[in-house]
């Protein structure tokens, strides 16, 4: 034991003094992501402004149907789009908890002849004030054509841990977070294949240092920057967005759940890193499977194009990308405020994903030294 | 005594076994020159014994005990010395010394004492703090020798220990091994260079396209009869390398 101990220790080490004095590794761990973090939140901050160029969806749901024909054509328009409304309140609930329709009004029985009967109206969270203070007048004055007094009327914000649209900070810091995580593949396959082709890592296997001890003893120092990662890029979302003229990034509620949906992201962007790391016969090999790689699941995943502005079919395949399923667990925690179940699916799946590819590295490296 | 017996071996995908049936008997306490061409298999020999691939068949025993279980007992009782410089260029050399020590379960006192130990044998204390990539030749190779010593291993496996190094340092390095063979080590020792073999090998083994040619001390290779006929000149051990091996370019 005091052994294993002694060599994950000088491992670590080792691996920790070589990535701090790799200065181009470091770069595009560190200042690539944050760089990307400021300009596409300043750049795309009008873009994502209030939903603009997408009307919100909206739907009356009222036991009448000539009233419910009122009030939708009296709110349609200015940016609020109707649609099909649900089949019950209980259903409306749920579609406003998945974002879609964003809003649903529901109207009581005897709505016209009721002087005090109440409106309630259901919302997205993630829908900005002041497009819900907009739809809210609309609501007022299209009641005004049902009824001569304008009705009272309950907000409910319904949660929503599925769906819904960030800003731009929001979706842009852990998008690009979760791309820069993914960038180990780097300097890890770097240092492995010079490891490699320099004899280290022969010499290590001669020194009965088992594989796995290795791989072991990358992941240690990879998981620690990771982390490192996410504390920097949620600092600069938070302060240098904000004092060059963008939006500040709210933080979670939850600390723990942030960090859990990070350490699984890390982990699942290690494996990567190090599947490749061993795939690869040259730097430059690695240089191109693991960048092309990183870049497409990126591009699929809607780090770089939101998911929510893909047509259906494309989100479809994006949902296969672990970038998309790193965003989704970043979105539950940062976003919706949401619980340890919101962030289960996307973690197991990242879990899952970096057990896979371990057992994938290990494999390979195993089937190469046999005869 | 490191004994191989029969041992063969093929590459994944390769058409031709790199060994066929090799053996060869390293006694204790001496150096066992492996001569070889290029392609010869000595490299492969090294790394089976080294731990780094499977043989398909045969036998490696070190004192009749099979080397797998001496390497699991005694881990650190094996020391590997590879033609490159097998250490880590971004570290100074103490760093080099204190990690590939530490991964092999030395730690405090103990480390310290065989860094200190080995940096005064390579003779490179006064380089330790420098990083390693930016020494010349002779001292890389020096380096790359303390590493392999760290553990004080009973068996030694030296492949090509001085390419490209200065005389002076051939010199040095061709001592220090001799020294360490007096300590009562088992070496196994590949090399190009002939008069090197010549001057610290005990005995010697021609190898080619994985096969032994001939095998024993250096006065009984050149006393070969069929090797005799045609080395008519000074009976070198370059001349008989060169008859049992072909004048045939290798890669």
């Amino acid at each position: 034991m005091r052994r294993l101990i002694r060599t994950l220790t000088a491992l670590w080490l080792k691996e920790w003094l070589a990535l701090s004095r790799d200065v181009h590794g470091l770069a595009v761990l560190f200042l690539m992501p944050a760089a990307f973090i400021v300009i596409m939140s300043l750049a795309l901050s009008d873009v994502f402004r209030d939903g603009a160029g997408r009307p919100v969806e909206f739907a009356v749901l009222a036991s009448d149907a000539s009233t419910a024909v009122h009030l939708t054509d009296g709110i349609a328009g200015e940016g609020f789009k109707a649609t099909r409304a649900p089949a019950s309140e209980a259903a409306a609930r749920e579609q406003v908890r998945k974002g879609s329709p964003a809003l649903v009004l529901v109207v009581p029985e005897r709505f016209g002849a009721d002087p005090s009967a109440t409106l309630t109206l259901l919302a997205d969270p993630t829908l900005p004030p002041i497009q819900i203070a907009a739809f809210l007048q609309r609501v007022h004055g299209a009641t005004l054509a049902v009824k001569s007094s304008s009705p009272a009327l309950n907000l409910e914000v319904v949660g929503n841990p599925h769906g819904g649209r960030p800003s731009s900070v929001q979706q842009n810091v852990p998008a690009w977070l979760i791309f820069g995580m993914f960038l180990v593949v780097m300097p890890i396959s770097a240092l492995f294949i010079a490891e490699r082709r320099d004899g280290t890592l022969a010499r290590l296997v001669s020194q009965r240092v088992p594989f796995s001890m290795l791989l072991l003893g990358k992941i240690g120092p990879l998981f620690v920057i990771n982390l490192v990662q996410t504390a920097l890029m949620l600092a600069a979302g938070r302060t240098l967005v904000p004092w060059l003229g963008g939006e500040s990034l709210a933080m979670p509620a939850r600390w723990d759940l942030l960090a859990a949906v990070a350490a699984c992201t890390s982990l699942a962007a290690i494996g990567w890193g190090l599947l490749v790391a061993v795939a690869s016969h040259t730097i430059e090999q690695a240089t191109v499977i693991g960048g092309v790689g990183t870049i497409l699941a990126a591009a699929l995943g809607g780090i770089m194009v939101p998911r929510f502005v893909m047509p259906e079919s494309m989100q479809a395949w994006a949902a296969l990308s672990p970038m998309a399923w790193a965003l989704d667990g970043f979105h539950a925690v940062m976003l919706r405020q949401g619980s340890a179940v919101d962030i289960a699916l996307p973690c197991v799946k990242l879990l899952g994903l970096a057990a896979a590819l371990l057992a994938a590295a290990l494999w390979l490296h195993h089937s190469r030294r046999a005869a | 005594m490191l004994k191989v017996d029969s041992v063969s071996f093929r590459y994944a995908g390769g058409e031709e076994p790199v060994l066929r049936q090799l053996s060869i008997d390293v006694p204790a306490g001496g150096i066992f020159g492996l001569l070889g061409p290029n392609g010869a298999g000595k490299t492969t020999l090294i790394s089976i014994l080294a731990g780094q691939l499977h043989a398909a068949s045969g036998r490696i025993t070190v004192d009749d005990a099979p080397l797998e279980d001496l390497r699991r007992r005694e881990p650190a009782s094996l020391g590997l010395v590879p033609q490159e410089f097998a250490f880590y260029p971004m570290l100074s050399c103490a760093e080099n010394l204190r990690f590939f020590g530490g991964v092999q379960g030395l730690g405090g006192a103990r480390l310290r004492e065989r860094v200190a130990a080995v940096a005064a044998f390579a003779r490179i204390e006064n380089v330790l703090a420098r990083r390693a990539g930016e020494l010349s030749g002779g001292l890389r190779r020096r380096l790359n020798l303390a590493i392999g010593l760290l553990t004080e291993p009973r068996v030694l496996l030296l492949d090509e220990p001085t390419v490209g190094v200065d005389p002076q340092s051939r010199s040095f390095l061709l001592d220090s091994i001799r020294a360490l063979a007096g300590e009562g080590r088992t070496i196994l020792y590949t090399s190009h260079y002939m008069e090197e073999v010549e001057a610290i090998c005990d005995r010697v083994a021609i190898i080619d396209a994985g096969r032994v040619l001939r095998q024993g001390t250096l006065a009984e290779l050149l006393r070969d009869e069929a090797a005799v006929v045609t080395v008519r000149q000074g009976r070198s051990l370059e001349q008989l390398f060169m008859h049992l091996t072909s004048r045939s370019l290798r890669d």
